[in-house]
């Protein structure tokens, strides 16, 4: 950040001010969350530091905005956090009336630094850091307020409240917050707050990836809460008082908006578009409803009566939707007569990629495409179990390719896949529950030819694999073994190494435009496509994502359609890219406490069945893991200039 | 069993037991507000701190939660641990300034405070009636009031549900402040503002205990209610 007048922001103290003598750069070489230009920010107060862009920045009045701020987010659960943020608010109170002295801003030290040793939580160690900083760099500031030679004055401040969990999820949700309601026994509100953000919670909550818990700081600590499990939680506690029902709009607009594709990114839209009152009509070419989640998922991960109970409430807040309706047949300029004002895309990516082996456009019987095989199976196609399967590729895909396999009966199910367990994409859960369940994992091999007699395959053959490099992706490229070439005799093969989308959607004269990779090119913020007034999101956007990334784009797309249609504009605010959330300069001593387990199926009734394979908490338990979060919620305020 | 060291004592302790559990066994007096032996640790008070070597380094940590590690070395009246307590005790009486469990704690523990009985009966958060609830009743009719991202409580409470309550009482008797109240006047009991009907005993005609309670009991223990309505003097 340019004219960084004084920084304590990680500890590192820049300082530039009149008298100072600083041996660091002008420019200050630390990440900073990024503040909207536009604002023209003077100086932000956040838990990591105190930065200051603009001489005229208030420091003191910063402060005191920052500390009423924080007071919003203590629990009062422990005795320090909350009272000592009391104590503070006063004695700067006191201060400002002329009752202040010098020995004040001793006992204020003192406070905050009781606080950040003696909290419970990771807000309580780390929120009151930087008036540390600020009591201590601008004590002149401070002590100028206690002889009455300057006034606390309430600025144009803007607060933003995010945490390391929360910036890793695609679609920020509140994640402290919904645990923290478990913890206390509301699973009913806890779910209104997923639902904000998440309109699918019980299939999130079973088939995501859970980069939050990647994000979590009990990571380092012992085990990251179990966030996934607890958003399962708190929609199973749903299911079993019943189900609620969404709350739908009261009026209409006259606005309809078409949506292409029924998967999450378009659910989601469909669903803000609604509480948004237009009219919407979901288009869907498949005979169920669900994208990726209906037709791509199993059925041991995700139950259908979970997916379906959820999609239902979208409907029955009066979303239109048309199955087995494939909008090839209409133009764009059908869909604007026929009176819908926008349109969104999010046909997603249902067409596997080629693998480059020789033969494998041949037609040959026993070649299945991956998301062709979950699709015909999960759509009800009886597959045949037969001796020995082999599923090419690493990622979840591939995972669930095999462990179907496994629940229709084959014999041999067998995983090849060109670089090392290491750089496999799938998570780390569905390899070892698909090596209890027998799946064989061969690493550095990859497909050369696929082999068939009279029309059938018979094997593969394949060669060797060493790891060179790493490659843009960051892993190791795999790289060929001349002369390594052999064969494996097979039954099937699936392969299942990556996905694209089936372009163009509209054969209109205005084209959308494709990019080199074959997605749809979107603007990154409004989600429009070239042509006005047609959005598009999700996988056809993005390429192959998880759930929560769909969701996310459909809640945003449906803003940005609103924006379009009423005349106004996203609002940008600060963005943490390249912070460290994780870092807090504070840190007490936390009692370590692993996760709490679930149950999963027997391995031995596995086979054959496509019941669910892991268990959720009952509400006990999800009250006990929500303890376990440290509640790490990270504070900024910045001054704007008026 | 593991050993520790406990103040430069070499003491065996049981795997998994809490340093306070240890401490009260070797009579070693750490204040407490949040604590109850028949209730699980909380560590809200903040007030049982103890210092614990971690690494090389002491560290202060809850006793009441922390479960002991086999060699771990605590302290219990460094200089660091008193001045810890002490700050503590100093916020909470200047939240709860008429409030006497406070004000003795805060007595004991260095602080100036008026030497005569406080009136004041404030909630001091310290959650004992929540867990009483909800552990010992088993019914969660209290809970604390969520105070997360954008909602804005100025001062967090204890949320009851009428409709779980069933009259027990166990909350007014484990509340250290006097704040949870209770008043029992011939058939009636309230408690939480919620009025309850007692129950006569059959054999002394003793309003002894709420119906909500005496149904929740049968219906737990499929004991008839008939069978319940005989206090336990008269049993």
């Amino acid at each position: 950040m340019d004219n960084v007048i004084f920084s304590s922001w990680n500890g590192k103290i820049v300082d530039n001010r009149k008298g100072k003598t600083s041996k660091a750069p002008k420019r200050a070489d630390i990440t900073l969350p990024k503040l909207p230009e536009e604002e023209k920010p003077l100086a932000l107060m956040g838990w990591n530091g105190l930065v200051v862009m603009n001489p005229e920045a208030d420091i003191v009045s910063l402060t005191l905005r920052y500390l009423k701020e924080i007071r919003k987010l203590s629990c009062g659960e422990c005795s320090v956090c909350m009272i000592g943020i009391d104590r503070l608010l006063d004695i700067i109170g006191e201060m400002a009336k002329g009752e202040g002295s010098k020995a004040d801003i001793a006992e204020m030290k003192a406070i905050i630094k009781q606080v950040c040793v003696n909290s419970k939580c990771g807000f309580g160690q780390s929120a009151l850091f930087p008036v540390l900083d600020s009591i201590k760099f601008y004590k002149s500031d401070f002590l100028a307020l206690i002889k009455g030679e300057k006034k606390l004055e309430d600025k144009d401040y803007s607060c933003t409240v995010t945490a390391p969990c929360m910036e890793a999820c695609p679609a920020r949700l509140d994640i402290p917050g919904y645990i923290e309601l478990i913890k206390n026994n509301k699973f009913k509100e806890s779910l209104d707050l997923i639902r904000e953000n998440c309109i699918l919670p019980g299939v999130v909550g079973r088939v995501c990836t859970h980069p939050c818990e990647d994000a979590c700081v009990r990571k380092d600590i012992d085990e990251p809460v179990s966030i996934r499990l607890l958003k399962r939680a708190a929609a199973d506690d749903d299911l079993q008082h019943g189900g609620s029902s969404l709350n739908g709009p009261q009026k209409e607009r006259e606005e309809r908006i078409a949506i292409i594709g029924a998967g999450p990114a378009g659910l989601a839209a469909a669903y803000n578009l609604r509480l948004m009152r237009y009219g919407v009509t979901i288009f869907e070419s498949l005979p169920h409803v669900g994208g990726m989640a209906a037709v791509g998922i199993p059925e041991y991960r995700l139950p259908r009566d979970i997916l379906n109970h959820e999609i239902d409430l979208i409907k029955r807040i009066g979303s239109e939707l048309k199955v087995n309706t494939k909008v090839e047949k209409l133009s764009l300029k059908d869909l604007k007569k026929k009176g819908y004002n926008a349109v969104f895309v999010a046909v997603g990516a249902h067409i596997g990629t080629k693998i480059g082996a020789e033969g494998e456009d041949k037609g040959y019987e026993g070649f299945v495409d991956g998301v062709e095989f979950l699709r015909n199976l999960n759509l009800g196609e009886k597959v045949k179990p037969q001796k020995k399967v082999i599923v090419i590729g690493g990622g979840n895909t591939a995972l669930d390719c095999a462990r179907s396999c496994v629940r229709i009966g084959f014999n041999d199910v067998e995983i090849i896949y060109r670089r090392s367990r290491v750089e496999m994409p799938a998570s780390d859960e569905e390899i070892e529950e698909a090596e209890k369940e027998g799946v064989k994992f061969n690493y550095l091999m990859t497909p050369v030819k696929i082999l068939a007699k009279d029309g059938k395959v018979t094997g593969v053959e394949c060669i060797k694999m060493k790891l060179g490099k790493p490659d843009e992706s960051g892993r190791r490229r795999p790289v060929p073994i001349k002369g390594s070439e052999f064969t494996i005799d097979t039954d099937l093969i699936i392969p299942a190494i990556g996905q694209r989308s089936e372009l163009p959607v509209i054969p209109d004269k205005e084209k959308i435009e494709i990019t080199k990779w074959g997605t749809i090119k979107v603007d990154p913020i409004t989600y429009m496509t070239d042509v006005e007034g047609v959005f598009a999101g999700g996988d056809c956007v993005t390429g192959p994502a998880i759930v929560i990334d769909a969701l996310n784009t459909g809640n945003k797309v449906a803003k940005s359609i609103d924006c379009y249609l009423q005349g106004g504009s996203l609002a940008r605010g600060i963005t943490f890219e390249g912070v460290d959330l994780k870092k807090q300069m504070g840190r007490g001593f936390t009692v370590k406490a692993p996760a709490q387990g679930v149950g999963f199926l027997d391995v031995k009734e596995r086979a054959g069945s496509f019941e669910e394979v892991e268990g959720g908490y009952i509400s006990m338990e999800a009250m006990s893991e929500a303890q376990r979060c440290l509640r790490c919620y990270r504070v900024v305020v910045w001054e704007k200039a008026i | 069993m593991v050993t520790i060291v406990i103040d430069g004592r070499k003491v065996k302790a049981k795997e998994n037991s809490t340093i306070l559990e240890n401490t009260q066994e070797l009579n070693i007096d750490i204040p407490t507000l949040c604590f109850h032996n028949d209730l699980s640790s909380f560590g809200a008070c903040r007030l049982c701190m103890v210092e614990v070597n971690t690494n090389g380094k002491w560290q202060l940590a809850t006793s009441c939660n922390t479960p002991v590690e086999d060699g771990m070395e605590i302290r219990t009246d460094s200089d660091r641990v008193q001045e810890s307590r002490k700050l503590t005790a100093e916020l909470l009486y200047y939240k709860y300034p008429t409030t006497e469990a406070v004000r003795e704690v805060a007595r004991k523990l260095g602080v100036q405070t008026p030497e005569e009985k406080g009136e004041g009966h404030d909630c001091i958060l310290c959650g004992l009636c929540v867990r009483t609830c909800r552990e010992i009743v088993g019914v969660s009719a209290l809970t604390f009031q969520d105070r997360g991202r954008g909602r804005d409580i100025d001062e967090p409470k204890i949320e009851f549900d009428p409709n779980s309550c069933i009259g027990c009482g166990s909350c007014a008797y484990v509340c250290p402040t006097g704040y949870v109240q209770m008043e029992s006047v011939g058939d009636k009991r309230i408690i939480w503002n919620k009025v309850f009907n007692m129950v006569a005993c059959k054999v002394c005609g003793r309003f002894f205990a709420p119906e909500d309670q005496l149904k929740y009991i049968s219906k737990e223990t499929n004991v008839p209610f008939d069978k319940l309505t005989t206090c336990t003097n008269c049993r």
